[in-house]
């Protein structure tokens, strides 16, 4: 499938589903009137030419054949893991723990780190960026904790 | 009040040793993160925003606006030594700065791009100092149709003058005015596109999708990138930074050129933080010289007169923003986002209600230039080391750094999570060509442009005429439709390799 890979043909696509699911999500917030305009007036019409705009970028895609981008799948994986290890670790374990274990996993995003390296930055970086937050902008996360 | 009295309260809010030193570190900020390449300066100031929620606005304002500035002067350092653009706006600067480099002119080099930095910059704010106040007073008489018409335009203009397809960049737009949307519609109470979860009723914050967008982003982009990265062997030493006879003589009309070009461009919408700036700069310029054949190996004109620009768009950029509260990119959203954040409406009411805030904004940015004009110089050698950093070293950082500031907002966890979320798939729409920085203005646009449209057609009993019966909303939206129309007969015309993108 030469479509499939094509750059325009993809972020047509998406566009037209993510506009044809505004409409379904918000028709029934209630339309109104132009004049007394209801929730789902504004909303419904962006999800319209939204569905529009990319219908347009599908049809089109054929004369443009450029190619959707080689992804660094590991880059992409680890760093979206080490966001979302911080959310739920941060108020289970404390900010160190997880802040660690976010360091680590995103680091682990080039495939030319060195562990070792790796593990020192973490054990000096974390506690300053505590002290940044904690001390110096009284922001309440503690360093260590356990809840479950 | 007159520009002198207005002037002079600025000055006395911009002197309190708090703002000066909000100013300092703001350009200090700016300097290292535009030298750096694989952060820019929109993930920079999307990272410090949540420290500014404990600073008065003004010094928030000072501080963000300092970072973007201040970048400006940064991108032209990793331009001219390593032909590595620090920020997009700086990547015009290689084409002459690297080959001055390779010459042995790097040290003169940097002094140029610097005076013209500082030159482009003071005189944009000139410019914003006398256009400012006369252009609020008229935005004030200025009705909900022709705001919505303004937006509009603005909105059009920011998607399809964008660097990628234009249709794509108006998905964008209207992705972003969506995701604007989300949580409670404050009219009728409705909760809109939540899902039932009660962590988005107050909607997603702009540093949620900032965060996402531009640092998450550019660090997943930039890791495989960054890792072959040059190494710079040259040396400069205060001596050597000195320009020729003959390089001073090549410096004066291209800066005043530039900064001319740079204030008028830097005013219009969805120009994109100087880098438009900078190329038109440069085109002005390979045009206007006697010997167009030097462009490219390390003419003069070739970096003062872009330089001049990009920092001149930065400073005239605010003008819309500070006056009409319509950002014209994504900088200037993140900047209306700070100040609705400390609770002030972005609008032309702004210079009347908030003068300090206005003012000492802009003396601000008249002492933040002197300050980077005396930093850049004598610490080019602590930017050379700054560049050495390894990338790989600096990146789990900013991650890290990224969790911890949305944390910060409400020490929640669903923030975060929504940050992973939104960078996830983010990534994959930009990849397909959807572009952040029109995102970011629908987002910030998105309810202004909703209740602007509900206030006039309520006013109107329903009557969609009333976009077209008052002359400045037919102004603009006739000037929307112009330009729609321009953009899609470019579409439709057989595939042709467009100039903008071939030059590079």
């Amino acid at each position: 499938m030469q479509r499939l890979q094509s750059k325009n043909f993809l972020a047509g696509v998406s566009a037209m589903l993510i506009g044809l699911f505004v409409i379904a999500v918000t028709s029934d917030y209630g339309f109104g009137t132009p004049r007394r305009m209801g929730p789902g007036f504004f909303p419904m019409i962006l999800g319209g030419l939204l569905t529009v705009i990319g219908l347009l970028i599908t049809l089109g895609s054929g004369r443009d054949s450029a190619r959707f981008p080689k992804v660094d799948i590991r880059a992409y994986v680890a760093i979206t893991l080490a966001i979302l290890a911080f959310a739920i670790l941060v108020s289970r374990i404390g900010f160190g723990p997880a802040g660690i274990v976010t360091l680590l996993l995103a680091g682990a995003a080039d495939r030319g780190s060195n562990a070792l390296r790796l593990l020192l930055l973490a054990v000096t970086i974390v506690p300053a960026v505590w002290l940044l937050f904690s001390v110096g902008l009284g922001v309440q996360v503690p360093f260590v904790m356990w809840r479950f | 009040m007159d520009v002198w009295d207005s002037l002079q309260l600025g000055f006395t809010v911009a002197m309190t040793s708090q703002n000066l030193a909000y100013c300092l570190l703001g350009v200090s900020v700016g300097m290292v993160v535009g030298v750096l390449p694989g952060i820019g300066h929109l993930a920079a100031i999307s990272l410090l925003m949540p420290l500014t929620f404990h600073v008065p606005a003004t010094a928030a304002l000072v501080m963000l606006a300092g970072i973007y500035y201040g970048a400006q002067y940064g991108g032209s350092i990793a331009s001219i030594l390593l032909n590595l653009p620090g920020t997009a706006s700086s990547a015009v600067i290689c084409l002459d700065g690297y080959p001055l480099t390779q010459q042995g002119r790097a040290g003169p080099a940097l002094l140029i791009t610097t005076i013209a930095s500082f030159v482009g910059s003071m005189l944009s704010i000139i410019v914003l100092i006398f256009l400012a106040p006369p252009l609020a007073q008229l935005a004030l008489s200025f009705h909900s149709a022709d705001y919505f018409a303004m937006m509009v335009l603005g909105l059009v203009a920011a998607g399809s003058i964008s660097q990628g397809k234009p249709l794509i960049g108006l998905a964008s737009v209207v992705l972003g005015l969506l995701i604007g949307l989300v949580g409670i519609d404050v009219n009728s109470g409705a909760m809109r596109m939540t899902f039932g979860m009660p962590e988005l009723f107050s909607g997603i914050s702009i540093i949620v999708i900032a965060m996402a967008l531009f640092g998450v982003v550019e660090v997943i982009s930039s890791i495989g990138k960054m890792s072959g990265r040059k190494e710079s062997k040259t040396t400069i030493t205060m001596r050597g930074l000195l320009p020729t006879a003959n390089e001073w003589r090549q410096t004066f009309w291209p800066m005043m050129r530039g900064s001319a070009v740079g204030t008028g461009v830097g005013i219009l919408p969805g120009t994109g933080g100087g880098s438009m700036a900078a190329f038109l700069a440069y085109a002005v310029e390979k045009r206007s010289s006697k010997t167009p054949e030097k462009f490219g190996k390390g003419a003069i004109a070739g970096i003062t007169g872009p330089e001049a620009a990009n920092n001149a768009a930065a400073q005239s950029a605010f003008i819309p923003t500070l006056t009409l509260g319509i950002p014209g990119d994504a900088i200037m959203a993140l900047m209306l986002g700070a100040l609705m954040i400390h609770g002030i409406a972005p609008g032309p009411r702004v210079i009347t209600e908030s003068p300090e805030l206005f003012w000492g904004l802009v003396v601000s940015f008249l002492i933040g230039n002197f300050m980077l004009l005396v930093l850049n110089i004598p610490l080019i050698q602590v930017w050379v080391k700054i560049l050495q950093i390894p990338y790989r070293l600096l990146f789990p950082v900013i991650i890290l750094l990224i969790c911890i500031g949305v944390y910060s907002l409400n020490r929640s966890s669903v923030d975060v999570m929504l940050v992973a979320g939104f960078s996830a798939v983010g990534f994959l729409l930009l990849k397909a060509g959807f572009e952040a920085a029109p995102l970011l203005l629908g987002f910030i646009l998105g309810p202004m442009l909703e209740e602007n449209l509900r206030r006039s057609l309520m006013l109107s009993r329903g009557e969609f005429t009333v976009f077209i019966e008052r002359p400045i909303s037919a102004t603009f939206l006739g000037l929307a439709a112009l330009l729609l129309v321009w953009v899609i007969k470019g579409e439709l015309k057989p595939k042709l390799a467009s100039p903008a993108t071939s030059g590079s």
